[in-house]
């Protein structure tokens, strides 16, 4: 049965063997491409979303447009909530340490006369 | 997911499928090259013509130039989909024009007898092509892909839309119709 099952695919095998070759005529890939010319032309985007898919591709090639925009998005959170939580006291204070390094750079003051 | 999922998986026609959807003719001329000789293979040996072929495997770019933007991977193989519709525009025409096949399988059957003595090569495989218009529509298409294309059972049962045990139950009938009209072709 099995053996009967098996000689039965080689035959077909054999058999479609013989059939030639298709060819693929070169007027039929001008017709394709031309219908995909004319739906491009349909659908086409404008020139400012053409330029963002641009800009989009040469930040991160190939992903889905979610990756770059959740990064851009998680590095302005970071960077909110960073200037929300840091106590304005700590920057006071180093701006006042600033200052002093400041002061220390100006160049000495001498009173000549009292002195003399 | 093992190696062997993401092997299966794997779809090497994706990125050019999203290309086509943001209307990139080169990823358009690339998924071509790939795909239209093997579409038109199957069509050609579906069909009774040439012409009706070619008008089949335009009308299946047609659908993917016009779907691609909203094409969703990971749900299934980009070829397997591509194929379904190349198959599925072929029914439509055995549909439409169903006298045409059993035309030009007769007018195939009268020139066999001329070619008795010696089988040329184009008179054979008129006989073959005529044997298997013959053949129900989904028996064709399921010896076409396994015997002519060379997909393996899996494959040929997704791209019809059916079983593995259907798909082989189909192959099995198209292989004895077809060893029984082509038995005087014992050593092809």
């Amino acid at each position: 049965m099995t053996e009967d099952r098996n000689q039965e695919a080689r035959f077909t095998d054999e058999v479609l063997g013989l059939l030639p070759t298709t060819p693929v005529p070169g007027a039929l890939e001008a017709r394709i491409l031309a219908d995909f010319d004319r739906i491009a032309a349909q659908r086409a985007p404008s020139v400012l979303v053409r330029a963002f898919w641009r800009w989009r591709d040469s930040l991160w090639p190939g992903a889905p447009l979610w990756k770059p925009a959740s990064v851009l998005a998680l590095s302005l959170a970071i960077g909110v909530m960073a200037g929300v939580l840091i106590p304005a006291s700590d920057l006071a204070a180093s701006t006042s340490s600033d200052q002093q390094y400041a002061a220390a750079d100006d160049p000495p003051v001498v009173n000549m006369a009292g002195d003399l | 997911m093992t190696g062997l999922d993401a092997t299966l998986k794997f779809d090497p026609d994706t990125d050019l499928v999203a290309r086509v959807g943001r209307g990139d003719r080169a990823a358009a001329q690339a998924l071509m090259a790939r795909h239209l000789p093997g579409m038109m293979r199957l069509a050609r040996r579906m069909l009774a013509s040439q012409a009706e072929a070619e008008d089949c495997v335009q009308d299946a770019f047609l659908k993917l130039w016009t779907h691609a933007g909203r094409w969703k991977p990971g749900r299934a193989k980009f070829e397997t989909w591509l194929y379904r519709v190349t198959l599925n525009q072929c029914y439509d025409r055995l549909r439409k024009k169903p006298a045409l096949g059993l035309e030009a399988a007769a007018e195939v059957a009268d020139l066999a007898p001329a070619a008795d003595a010696v089988l040329e090569a184009a008179a054979v495989a008129d006989e073959v092509q005529a044997a298997l218009r013959t053949l129900p529509e989904r028996q064709r298409a399921a010896v076409l892909m396994c015997h002519y294309q060379g997909r393996n059972n899996i494959e040929a049962a997704e791209i019809l839309g059916v079983s593995v045990e259907a798909m082989e139950s189909l192959l099995a009938r198209a292989r004895r119709t077809l060893r029984t009209k082509l038995s005087h072709l014992r050593n092809p």
